[in-house]
C-alpha cells in the first residue's frame, strides 16, 4: 500500500533510522515509501531470495533467522521497530541474508530498492546520509553479534569451585 | 625462672616511623635507656634466659649451604665467621676470616615462616547424614623469640601486622604467634649488594619495634633495650654500660653498611609512576625472562597470599580446611567459573610488582616492600626487581610513554568503617535446607534457614561463603532474604558448586557471612533505577529488586533488563513475568538465541538500551553480568547520560576466605570480597574491563 506522502513522512522521522536522516533526505524518500503489515508468523524476507525493499520496522517484532539443517530455523537477532532489515536491497548482490518472519504482528515502511538504488546513484547529497545511517544500523548489528559470539553467559570448561 | 607475664608485662615501644634519612644515633635511636655492652663469650646467657621462659629460639644458622632461620640452642649454632655474598640469581656462603656471627645480611627464609606459618590448619567439617559441623582447630601457638632480626625484617613484621592485625578481620592465629614472639634485633653492618633498605626507609638501622637491638663488634654486643621486656631481659642478662668508644664503633659500621649500599631505587612518587606506566611493552618483555616460579613471593618477608585445601578422610565424612601459602605467579590464582583473569606471565609479574609498590599503600598506608633483596637473589633467572622498577618507572618514565594512572594511590588506608564486617566469624555456621527450587537446567536455588540475626541482616548484594566438608567453599551471593533465613541461587559449575546443587531439603551446610559491601540503594533514592543483568547475574540483584519494590514510592521510574544465553536459561522465569504485569515498573528481557517458539527478543542485552529515549542523568544503575557484558552495558549508559558515578557493577574475581585475607581477588589495589564486590565505575577507574588485571 503506497502511503500518502505526509503520512509517510511523519512515519519515516518517527523512526530510529528515519530521524538520524536530514530532512531533505526524508523528502526525496518519501516518494518511494510504503506501508506494508504482517501476521505474526508471516515471513517476510526469505534467506537467498532477490531483497526487493529496505524495509524500517515500524511497529511489532520481527526476527532474522538463518536455517540450520538438523537445528531447525535459529532466531540470531530481533528486530524492533525503529530499526531496519533488507539492506541488502542496497548492498550488492541484492540477496537476502537471512530469513525474515514477524514475530508479532508487525507493519513496516517499504522503500523499493531499485528505484533507491538509482536515487543513491544519481545524487550524492542523498547518498551519504543514507549510507552513513545504514552503516550506523549495520555497526550495531555487528557490534551486537560480535558480543553473541562471546557466548558470554555460559561457563566454558572446568573451573576451581 | 621468668613468666610469660613478667617477661611480657610491658608493651614494646610504639611502633618506629622508617625515616629514610640515618637514624640519629644507631646505638641510642628507639629508646632512652642507655646502651650496655655484652661480651661475646657472654651471649649464651641470652639464649640460657630466654630458654628458660619456656621459649624457642629461632635464629640463622646453617643449613643446606645457606644462612636460614631455624630453631638454634646457643651461640655454636650461629654461622660464625661467614658471610653470604648475593647478586641477582646467586647466592654463595664466604667465610670472613673475622670471628662474628652476624655477619651476613639475609638468608632465603624469614620471620614470616614463624608469625605465619607455611601450611596452618583452621578447621574440621564433618558431614554425617547430610548434617554438616564445623569447628575451628584451636591452636596452641609457640613461645618464640627471634634472635638476629635485622631492620629490614622488622619492617617487614610490621608489614604484615597491617595485613593480618590490623584489617577489618584480623587473623587471630598471626596475633597470638606475634604477640608471644620476643625480638631481638641485630642491626645490619653486611649488607649483600642486592640490599636496597636505605631506599625503602626500612634499614640498615635498627630503630623501633623491638624488645632488644645488638649492634655486632668484634668482642660483643652494643646492647640496647626497646621494652619493658627487653630491659628485663638485659637486666638478667647482666650488660654493662657501652663505652662511647663501643657507641661510636658501632654506629660507624651501620654507617658504613649504609653508605656502600646507596640509594638505588629513588622512590619519590613511585606508586604512582609505576601506576601510570600499567601498559607499558616492559611487562611483556619481564615475561620473556620470568618462569612464574613463585621463588620471589615464598622468600618475600611480607608477601602474605594464601590459599586454602582440604584434606578429607577415606569415608569423606570428615575433612580438614587448611591453610597453604600461594603465589599471585601461578597460574591459578587468579582463575575462576570459566576462566582466568592473569593467564598470562606478563599479567601476573606486574600484578606483584604494582601490589607491592602500589597497590599495597592504599590497602596498608605503606609499601609492601622493605628491600631485603630476597626476591633478586633466589629469582633464578636474576630478575633485579631494582632495575625493572627503574625501566618501567624511572624518574624519567623510562622512556616510555607513560597513560592516566590507574586510579590514585592513597597514603593512608582507607578507613575502617568501609568495612563493616569486623563482625562475622570466620568460622562457617550451619544452616538447614529447607526448600530446594531448580530454576534451569544447570542452576538450583537454596532455600536455608537460620536463626541467625546476622545473616538475617545482610544487604542486597552481599554474599557468603557456602561450605561442605572437604571442598573449597565458593562464593555465593544472596538471592532473596527472607524472616527466617535467605536463598542461594547456585550455577553448577564446578565440584562445590554441583556438590550444593545436589542438595536435598532437610542437610544442612556451612556459611560465613553475610560478606562483602552490598549495593549502595539509598545511592538511588529519588533517581530513577536502571538494573541491567544477565545470565546467573539476576540473582544478585534479585535482592535488591525486593527492596526497591518494596519502598517503591522512594524512587523513579524502575527498569529491568535481563539478558540470558537462551530462553530456557532464563532465571526466575515466573517473577520476571510477574514483574512484567506490573504497571509500576518496565521490564524488558532478551537472549542470545533461540528457536522458533520463542517470540520474545533476541540479541544481546546492550540492545535493549541502545534506542532507550529516556534521559540517563536522572538515573542510578545497578549491573551484573560477566564483565565483558558489564563493559559494555556501561558505555552504552554513558551514551544515555548515567554518570560514571552512578553506574555500580559487581565484580568476580577468585576468592578464597571472603574477608581480605588470602589476597586472591585483588583488583587494582581494591580486595573484591572486602571492599566490593559492587564498585561504581568511578571506584574502579581504568581497573575495570582491562585485560590482566
Amino acid at each position: 500500500m503506497r502511503a500518502r506522502s505526509d503520512d509517510a513522512l511523519d512515519a519515516l522521522a518517527g523512526t530510529w533510522f528515519g530521524s538520524r536522516l536530514p530532512a531533505h533526505a526524508r523528502s526525496r524518500l518519501a516518494p518511494y515509501l510504503r506501508v506494508a503489515s504482517y501476521d505474526a508468523g508471516a515471513e517476510i524476507l526469505r534467506e537467498g531470495e532477490p531483497t526487493r525493499d529496505l524495509s524500517i520496522v515500524r511497529g511489532g517484532r520481527v526476527a532474522i533467522r538463518l536455517r540450520v539443517p538438523e537445528r531447525g530455523p535459529t532466531t540470531i537477532l530481533t528486530v524492533e521497530p525503529g530499526d531496519i532489515i533488507g539492506w541488502s536491497a542496497i548492498v550488492p548482490p541484492h540477496r537476502a541474508t537471512s530469513t525474515v518472519v514477524a514475530l508479532l504482528p508487525s507493519e513496516l515502511l517499504l522503500i523499493d530498492g531499485e528505484a533507491l538504488r538509482a536515487e543513491l546513484a544519481a545524487d550524492p547529497e542523498l547518498a551519504a546520509p543514507v549510507y552513513l545511517s545504514l552503516l550506523e544500523a549495520l555497526a550495531h548489528r555487528l557490534t551486537g553479534t560480535r558480543l553473541q559470539l562471546l557466548d558470554l553467559f555460559t561457563v566454558p570448561g572446568a573451573e576451581p569451585w | 625462672m621468668v613468666t610469660r607475664d613478667a617477661l611480657m608485662a610491658g608493651a614494646r615501644e610504639p611502633e618506629a616511623g622508617t625515616p629514610k634519612a640515618a637514624a640519629t644515633s644507631p646505638a641510642t635511636h628507639g629508646s632512652d635507656d642507655p646502651a650496655g655492652f655484652l661480651p661475646r663469650d657472654d651471649f649464651d646467657r641470652l639464649f640460657d634466659l630466654l630458654r628458660a621462659d619456656g621459649r624457642t629460639v629461632v635464629g640463622p644458622t646453617l643449613a643446606d649451604g645457606a644462612i636460614v632461620y631455624a630453631e638454634i640452642a646457643g651461640t655454636a649454632d650461629l654461622p660464625d665467621g661467614q658471610s653470604d655474598r648475593q647478586s641477582p640469581g646467586a647466592y654463595r656462603l664466604e667465610p670472613t676470616g673475622r670471628a662474628r656471627l652476624f655477619d651476613f645480611a639475609v638468608g632465603p627464609s624469614s620471620w614470616k615462616r614463624y608469625t605465619f606459618p607455611p601450611r596452618l590448619p583452621l578447621t574440621r567439617g564433618r558431614r554425617v547424614d547430610g548434617q554438616v559441623t564445623f569447628r575451628a582447630i584451636e591452636l596452641d601457638p609457640p613461645r618464640l623469640a627471634f634472635v638476629g632480626v635485622r631492620a629490614c625484617d622488622i619492617a617487614a613484621l610490621l608489614v604484615q601486622d597491617r595485613a593480618f592485625s590490623r584489617g577489618p578481620v584480623p587473623d587471630a592465629d598471626y596475633v597470638a604467634r606475634r604477640e608471644a614472639a620476643v625480638v631481638v634485633a641485630v642491626e645490619c653492618v653486611s649488607p649483600s649488594d642486592t640490599c636496597f633498605c636505605t631506599s625503602m626507609g626500612t634499614g640498615p638501622e635498627v630503630t623501633g619495634s623491638f624488645d632488644l637491638a645488638l649492634t655486632e663488634l668484634d668482642e660483643g654486643f652494643v646492647v640496647r633495650p626497646g621494652s619493658d621486656v627487653g630491659r628485663y631481659l638485659a637486666y638478667r642478662i647482666g650488660t654493662r654500660p657501652a663505652t662511647a668508644d663501643e657507641i661510636a664503633r658501632a654506629r660507624r659500621d651501620v654507617a658504613g653498611a649504609r653508605a656502600r649500599m646507596g640509594d638505588p631505587i629513588p622512590t619519590a612518587g613511585l606508586p604512582e609512576r609505576l601506576l601510570a606506566a600499567a601498559d607499558s611493552p616492559h611487562w611483556a618483555e619481564v615475561a620473556e625472562r620470568c618462569l612464574a616460579c613463585t621463588n620471589c613471593t615464598l622468600v618475600c618477608p611480607t608477601c602474605f597470599c594464601t590459599s586454602v585445601t582440604q584434606s578429607s578422610d577415606l569415608a569423606g565424612s570428615e575433612a580438614i580446611a587448611g591453610r597453604v601459602w600461594d603465589s599471585c605467579f601461578t597460574l591459578g590464582f587468579a582463575r575462576v567459573a570459566g576462566g582466568n583473569f592473569r593467564p598470562r606471565v606478563q599479567d601476573r609479574y606486574r600484578q606483584w610488582l604494582t601490589h607491592k609498590f602500589a597497590g599495597w599503600w592504599e590497602q596498608f598506608g605503606t609499601s609492601g616492600c622493605v628491600g631485603c633483596g630476597r626476591c633478586i637473589t633466589w629469582c633464578p633467572v636474576g630478575i633485579d626487581v631494582r632495575a625493572e622498577l627503574m625501566v618501567v618507572a624511572g624518574p624519567d618514565g623510562g622512556g616510555i610513554e607513560t597513560v592516566e594512572p590507574l586510579a590514585p594511590v592513597n597514603p593512608t588506608p582507607r578507613p575502617a568503617e568501609s568495612r563493616p564486617i569486623s563482625r562475622v566469624p570466620i568460622i562457617s555456621r550451619t544452616v538447614l535446607v529447607s526448600h530446594v527450587r531448580h530454576e534451569t537446567p544447570d542452576v538450583v536455588t537454596l532455600h536455608l534457614q537460620t536463626e541467625d540475626a546476622s545473616l538475617l541482616t545482610g544487604r542486597p548484594g552481599q554474599f557468603v561463603m557456602a561450605a561442605l566438608p572437604g571442598i573449597s567453599a565458593p562464593p555465593i551471593s544472596i538471592s532473596r532474604f527472607h524472616h527466617d533465613g535467605f536463598e542461594l541461587t547456585i550455577r553448577a559449575a564446578g565440584a562445590a558448586t554441583r556438590a550444593l546443587c545436589s542438595l536435598r531439603p532437610g542437610e544442612t551446610i556451612g556459611v560465613t557471612g553475610p560478606l562483602g559491601r552490598g549495593w549502595p540503594l539509598e545511592a538511588a533514592y529519588g533517581r530513577d533505577v536502571i538494573v541491567v543483568t544477565g545470565g546467573i547475574g539476576l540473582a544478585p540483584l534479585r535482592p535488591l529488586l525486593d527492596v526497591v519494590l518494596r519502598e517503591r514510592e522512594r524512587f523513579g521510574a524502575v527498569r529491568l533488563l535481563y539478558g540470558a544465553r537462551t530462553p530456557s536459561d532464563r532465571l526466575f522465569a515466573d517473577e520476571l513475568s510477574e514483574l512484567a504485569g506490573r504497571d509500576d515498573l518496565e521490564v524488558h528481557s532478551s537472549v542470545d538465541r533461540a528457536g522458533p517458539e520463542w517470540l520474545g527478543r533476541v540479541g544481546v542485552v546492550t540492545t535493549l538500551l541502545e534506542q532507550a529515549s529516556w534521559d540517563g542523568s536522572r538515573a542510578v544503575a545497578f549491573v551484573c553480568g560477566p564483565e565483558r557484558m558489564m563493559e559494555a552495558t556501561a558505555d552504552v549508559l554513558g551514551d544515555l547520560g548515567v554518570a560514571r558515578d552512578r553506574i555500580w557493577v559487581t565484580m568476580e574475581r577468585h576468592m578464597a576466605c571472603g574477608v581480605g585475607l588470602c589476597g586472591h581477588c585483588q583488583l587494582g589495589p581494591s580486595f573484591v570480597c572486602r571492599d566490593g564486590p559492587v564498585f561504581s565505575l568511578g571506584e574502579l577507574g581504568r581497573a575495570f574491563g582491562r585485560e590482566g588485571w
